[in-house]
């Protein structure tokens, strides 16, 4: 293992943290040729704050990440950082920090010359440079190699090399462009608790855009949830994950079973809402302003559901699949009753695996429960 | 065995020494491996062909050089060589080519970014207009020069008709002349180098400067011109050692004061018959050859090391 030999140290006690800056950004907009990449999107960022745009290619995060680097104009609105207006700005007046996917590091520089180079630009003196160039190193394990050639790293290694050439000079905000996506699954793991750890230490304001929702959801105090060039919900993944405003948000972060039906009356003083499924069965959801009658779709994510005996849960059905994942295991179960019904998605601990064929019921906790009006877009567009 | 050792070793030295086997007993080793007998039994016909056609005629050229007009020994044909007009002709000789070179290298370093920033299709057709000269026969390129540079030419017409100042110059018979022709010749082989070398560069790593707060002059002379170096390195030094040997070019553009080596051993073979002579002025421009393909392997090691004493803090 090439990463093996790097063992991340303490920070230097001297680094200068919280030097992140709040940005916002308000009403951007740009489209391609008649074809609107990104909508009127606005938001704010705090300092200090780890926000992750998510969606799928095309969902407009990468154009809005270059529009705040300056790579791309935007049509109209603006981007404050640390509140100067640096809308129409160069990228290299902007002073943020931009980690790219591909590394980007200069070939013909030592990893040292890369995290200096920045600071030169700045004509920082040299001593202070020395010392700042070698804190950021120690901070990222990185100081047995800093007068190799990148091409002599591995991926992981070049990786927290550009991390610390973008963090060496204290930009107010650090963007990211999926940094983890070449590396394998094992190396991101790591790299991600590294990327957290530096975050907080030094209180950075970081935007991090990757299509992976486990990421975004390990790394990130908050998410915006991106599709089609707008921002379906920017909210923590706490709320995103249990609290989902739309279908997309709930597929996207969970893939959670759509489950379709109509609200029933509201009885007996309940503070949950009723939903009638196609399928029969009454499920109980958390309260949230409904019209009775109406048809609805009830999500729930594979997670959350919970087996029981048949005839005891919202839905009774049989087994289809059981495939083992490690600890989890993920099961699907035909409804019975009702015409059409997909089946439903479960992710059970491994060593309660019911049998294949097997009859059983299915329950979930009405807090997990949401319910959306049937009348948006199906969820499987775009996602 | 050697490849635990290189990932073992904390920071391998780019010069590791080799385990220190005698020589002999590795020669020994080596002969006894089959594929490595087989390698040579391959070689053989290339080895042969290169003795016959290549090693024999340099071997006869150099003994010829170093025979007197008696057949014996001497040394006298190199001395002349190094005295009076022979050491002004190769002394010019290096002048221009060095003008050449730096010339070649300055036109082709800005066609080749130019090209390099176009769209494929462009490019394909730029390059065309760079390299289809070449493919038409030298002395016809001559002379198209001659006809645009001569006193009646269609340059110094135009600039007459203009009132440029000083116009009709003298662009032919002179130097101006010679190193114009000879930069026209180079011009294809630098462009294409630097063309290669260019398109290699991965233009996000300039983005990636001006994301850390690089402006465009620096970015230009601390990560582009660094990427390209080698390039500029090899485009140098294989057009100053093409121009030290080319005979046509110098021999119709240039005048008196421009005979150049190739236009000496010329002269010394098809009008005195002196064959010796000739042979000791091909060896010089063989050693220069020689001497330049040491510059360039200089200048390499010199860069790296310049490189890494950036590191030594």
């Amino acid at each position: 293992m090439p990463e093996t030999d790097v063992k991340p140290s303490p920070a230097a006690p001297t680094l200068v943290t919280g030097t992140g800056k709040p940005l916002s950004v308000t009403r951007l907009r740009k489209t391609y040729g008649g074809v609107t990449a990104v909508d009127e999107v606005s938001m704010e960022i705090a300092a200090g704050e780890f926000v992750t745009f998510l969606g799928a290619s095309g969902s407009g995060k990468t154009t809005t990440l270059m529009m705040i680097a300056g790579f791309c104009e935007p049509d109209s609105g603006s981007i404050v950082v640390g509140g100067r207006d640096v809308t129409r700005l160069a990228p290299q007046k902007r002073g943020l920090g931009f980690v790219f996917q591909q590394y980007l590091l200069f070939p013909h520089m030592t990893v040292w010359e890369n995290v200096a180079f920045p600071l030169q630009l700045r004509g920082v003196p040299k001593a202070e440079l020395r010392r700042r160039v070698g804190e950021t190193l120690e901070m990222a394990g990185l100081s047995a190699m800093a007068r190799r050639r990148p091409r002599e790293l591995s991926g992981g290694q070049q990786q927290r090399v550009a991390l610390c050439r973008a963090l060496v000079y204290r930009p107010p905000v650090i963007l990211m462009d999926e940094p983890l996506g070449a590396l394998d699954k094992k190396l991101r793991d790591q790299l991600q608790t590294e990327i957290k750890r530096i975050q907080q230490e030094l209180g950075l304001t970081v935007i991090y855009v990757t299509h992976d929702q486990e990421e975004a959801l390990v790394l990130s105090d908050r998410i915006a949830v991106m599709r089609d060039g707008r921002i379906d919900q920017f909210d923590t993944p706490q709320e995103l994950f249990e609290r989902p405003r739309t279908p997309f948000v709930a597929d996207f972060l969970g893939a959670a079973n759509f489950l379709p039906g109509h609200l029933e009356e509201r009885s007996d003083g309940d503070a949950h809402i009723l939903v009638r499924l196609d399928t029969g069965g009454l499920l109980r959801a958390r309260p949230q302003a409904a019209a009775g009658g109406a048809r609805v779709r009830a999500a729930v994510q594979p997670g959350r559901l919970a087996l029981c005996p048949p005839g005891d849960g919202f839905c009774t059905g049989t087994v289809e699949t059981v495939t083992y994942v490690g600890t989890l295991v993920r099961v699907t179960v035909r409804p019975l009753g009702g015409a059409n019904t997909e089946p439903v998605r479960l992710e059970l601990p491994a060593g309660r695996a019911p049998a294949l064929g097997e009859r059983i019921g299915l329950a979930a906790d009405p807090a997990d429960v949401s319910v959306f009006p049937d009348v948006l877009p199906d969820p499987e567009h775009g996602g | 065995m050697t490849m635990a050792g290189s990932v073992l070793a904390p920071n391998p030295a780019p010069a590791a020494a080799p385990s220190p086997a005698p020589r002999k007993q590795r020669t020994g080793r080596a002969l006894s491996d089959r594929r490595t007998r087989f390698g040579l039994l391959n070689a053989t016909p290339v080895v042969v062909y290169l003795l016959i056609l290549f090693i024999y005629p340099i071997f006869s050229t150099l003994m010829l050089s170093l025979k007197g007009e008696d057949g014996a020994f001497t040394l006298h044909w190199y001395t002349d060589a190094f005295r009076g007009a022979n050491l002004e002709i190769l002394l010019t000789t290096l002048r221009i080519s060095a003008e050449t070179s730096l010339l070649a290298l300055g036109i082709g370093f800005l066609l080749a970014s130019a090209i390099s920033r176009l769209k494929p299709l462009w490019a394909g057709l730029a390059m065309i207009v760079v390299v289809v000269p070449h493919f038409i026969s030298a002395l016809v390129r001559t002379y198209g020069w001659i006809i645009l540079l001569g006193d009646n030419g269609v340059v110094n017409n135009v600039l007459t008709d203009l009132h440029f100042p000083g116009a009709p110059f003298q662009l032919l018979y002179n130097e101006i002349g010679v190193v114009i022709g000879t930069t026209a010749v180079m011009l294809p082989y630098t462009v294409l180098l630097l063309y290669a070398v260019m398109k290699g560069i991965d233009r996000r790593l300039l983005a990636a400067a001006a994301s850390m707060g690089a402006g465009r002059i620096t970015i230009f002379r601390r990560v582009y011109v660094p990427l390209v170096a080698p390039g500029l390195v090899n485009a140098g030094v294989l057009s100053f050692i093409l121009c030290l040997g080319y005979y046509l070019t110098p021999a119709l553009m240039g005048g008196e004061k421009q005979t150049m080596v190739a236009s000496l051993i010329d002269e010394q073979v098809m009008k005195q018959n002196q064959w010796n002579g000739a042979s000791a002025l091909g060896i010089i421009l063989l050693l220069l050859t020689f001497a330049g393909l040491l510059l360039l392997k200089l200048l390499k090691s010199a860069g790296e090391a310049l490189r890494n004493r950036g590191t030594a803090s």
